[in-house]
């Protein structure tokens, strides 16, 4: 073969995304730790995060209900692979421990990180409770991450 | 409420078997080059590895420039002013710069391809296109 | 609506790395094979639908760059882009726009060069206000249902590596796979490398390079062309609620899997599908996800996946092959990949797969996961 040619550019862009109504009362809740999921008055179903309308039912989701810091782990793991951070542009490194909590007054399962990366201390099941940052600014990573409930 | 995020992702794009050729020769010849379809009787300027038209592969290469013909052009603010360029010998035009001093250039005005000194086998080997003046410099 | 067949195939070599070729003219490798493979010329393709995802490449528009290398100029031409559907899903618009008469040939190519960019990071950029801060891409989203698949189930990393073995044997037949080894062990599996707890080097798919295509004939079309056409029996698609937390168990339930794969049955007349099929072509992004996906798809009991793969029924030889060409673990380049397993169908079907060729193959399915959110089921057979 041929010399072939490659050519490497970082693609740099900033975006401005409008959250909508729920999403901006969820977000002014979480700066004073207050979590709030919308409820569909048809399937009861419980959204995290809100939304307008119930994917399932097609309905507009109007009825708020409060929900705990505290949940339950459905599913875990502990990513070793680096990743990059597409926000930052650098390596997010291994390992750390990854969750889908349910948290009590919800229906739906939240991603975060766990303070937890012993494969062997995580178990589908346990209870966790959010560990929040210092300081809120009402986005979710103001959630540092879940420790167990001890 | 409005969230800005920004994201930066690094790429690598290979050029492939024609751009790869259109590329090593701007940085070891200074020269540009184009691909010949002999079906089309079309001269495709930069090179490339089949015919858009007819979707010939195997085309020849041929050298087109050092000369060209201004066909349009447009200024960017802050960036220059860049116009679409038909090397000399090519039957399409190609995108790059168009080097001052620019006074109202026509469509039709003769141009020529300037090269960098330093070269590493990118678009930007190409300088530009300066306008060639009515006195032949 | 008319019937339609596939007519002809063509992939590419897929490899890590395909720098040897600028994305056009990958394209261009497997859209001349698929056309040679059906004995046509460009000119005689009527339309092309195209399949990729462009924040793998951070290039806008790749249907405008490379559509040329589809043969698409001066022709009807779109892409589509549903995650790891995408392929599957172009292929059924492509079935759509046959049957529906407005086209008798279509061409459907789906490519990705995952060398130019970075995929887990352009897969990671979902919602900004929700889970963009945590999200890892398809690893964690995959290791994160593993856990309570394997706490409902009980399967194990042993049955789990079952599957990469297979894969990797079989890939071994296929020259177009990215990674083969005729000699792949349990062991092997469990000795690479940890990515993201249980999942292991092996037990994951690769990140490919590489393009797939195939022709779409009308049914007259496709009788005049073709001695053995690959006739569309059934083809279904099925979308979902977009967050990870909203779908319930996902690998278990898998809803859009289950939903798509029981309409496509239902249309084929398919009622015991480990019996009726002759082979399946599914589109496995893990190990785990090939045994939970037993289930979905019917093909035994909930709970029974990990003693089928140990039985062997899945393998090349057995009652039912999933993945003779080596599936997702062998080679993804992710836009191509539901392609490839519509292609891979096809081929068995035509008699054309080569060393994986599944002896007197009549009906096959092919299925299409995009995350959790897209599942579609394509059912081909050798009779209209």
């Amino acid at each position: 073969m041929s010399e072939r040619v490659s050519v490497p550019i970082e693609m740099v862009q900033s975006w401005r995304y409008s959250s909508g109504d729920s999403m901006e009362r969820f977000s002014n809740g979480i700066r004073h730790k207050r979590i709030e999921a919308v409820k569909c008055g048809n399937c009861q179903r419980r959204y995290l995060p809100p939304r307008p309308v119930c994917g399932n039912c097609h309905l507009s989701l109007t009825e708020w209900v409060p929900v705990s810091d505290v949940g339950t782990l459905e599913a875990w793991t502990v990513v070793y692979l680096p990743f990059l951070d597409g926000r930052t542009g650098e390596l997010r490194d291994g390992p750390y421990g990854m969750g889908l909590i349910r948290l009590d007054g919800s229906d739906t399962t939240l991603n975060h990180f766990l303070n937890q990366n012993d494969p062997a201390k995580l178990a589908v099941g346990m209870r966790m409770r959010i560990v929040w940052r210092d300081e809120l600014h009402g986005a979710m990573d103001d959630i540092l991450h879940f420790e167990e409930v001890s | 409420m409005i969230r800005e995020e920004a994201i930066k992702i690094p790429f690598q794009y290979a050029a492939g078997t024609a751009g790869s050729e259109f590329l090593i020769n701007l940085r070891d010849h200074r020269q540009l080059t184009g691909s010949r379809c002999s079906d089309c009787e079309r001269t495709l300027a930069p090179a490339r590895a089949y015919c858009p038209d007819c979707g010939r592969e195997g085309l020849h290469s041929v050298n087109i420039g050092p000369g060209a013909e201004l066909v349009s052009w447009t200024i960017v603010p802050d960036k220059g002013v860049f116009a679409l360029v038909r090397p000399d010998g090519a039957d399409t035009a190609m995108l790059h710069k168009l080097l001052g001093p620019i006074d109202d250039p026509q469509p039709g005005i003769r141009l020529q391809v300037v090269f960098r000194e330093e070269r590493s086998g990118h678009i930007n080997d190409i300088e530009g296109f300066a306008i060639v003046q009515e006195n032949g410099e | 609506m008319r019937p339609v067949a596939i007519i002809g195939t063509g992939q590419t070599n897929h490899a890590r790395c395909r720098d040897d070729v600028s994305q056009p003219e990958l394209v261009r490798e497997a859209a001349s094979r698929a056309l040679d493979d059906a004995g046509l010329q460009p000119a005689d393709v009527d339309a092309v639908i195209l399949s990729n995802m462009e924040l793998f490449e951070g290039r806008a528009l790749p249907e405008l760059w490379v559509g040329e290398g589809a043969f698409a100029n001066g022709k009807p031409c779109m892409k589509i882009a549903t995650g790891g559907t995408s392929g599957t899903s172009s292929c059924i618009a492509g079935f759509h726009q046959a049957a529906s008469g407005l086209f008798d040939i279509v061409l459907v190519v789906g490519f990705e060069k995952h060398s130019e960019g970075h995929t887990q990071t352009g897969m990671a950029l979902t919602d900004p206000f929700w889970d963009r801060a945590v999200a890892s891409g398809a690893l964690g989203n995959f290791a994160l249902s593993i856990s309570q698949y394997m706490a409902e189930r009980g399967v194990s990393e042993e049955q789990a590596a079952r599957v990469a073995v297979k894969s990797r044997r079989n890939a071994a037949r296929n020259p177009h796979a990215h990674l083969s080894d005729a000699n792949a062990t349990i062991e092997d599996v469990l000795n690479s490398r940890l990515l993201a707890y249980p999942i292991h080097l092996m037990d994951m798919c690769p990140q490919s390079d590489g393009a797939a295509a195939i022709v779409v004939a009308s049914g007259d079309k496709a009788r005049k062309l073709s001695a053995k056409p690959a006739w569309v029996k059934a083809a279904a698609t099925r979308h979902e609620q977009p967050y990870i937390g909203d779908i319930e168990q996902r690998l278990l339930t898998m809803r859009t899997l289950r939903d798509a794969s029981r309409s496509a049955y239902a249309t084929a007349g398919i009622t015991e599908p480990l019996k009726q099929l002759d082979l399946a072509e599914i589109y496995e992004p893990v190990t785990y996800a090939e045994l939970a996906w037993y289930e979905i798809l019917g093909f035994c009991a909930e709970g029974e996946a990990g003693h089928l793969i140990e039985a062997g029924v899945t393998g090349i030889d057995g009652e039912l092959p999933v993945n003779p060409s080596g599936g997702v673990l062998s080679a993804n380049p992710v836009g191509a990949t539901g392609v490839i397993r519509v292609a891979e169908a096809a081929a068995q079907i035509l008699g054309r797969a080569g060393a994986h060729q599944i002896e007197g193959a009549k009906t096959a399915l092919a299925t299409g996961y995009g995350v959790y959110a897209w599942a579609d089921a394509v059912i081909l057979g050798s009779a209209v």
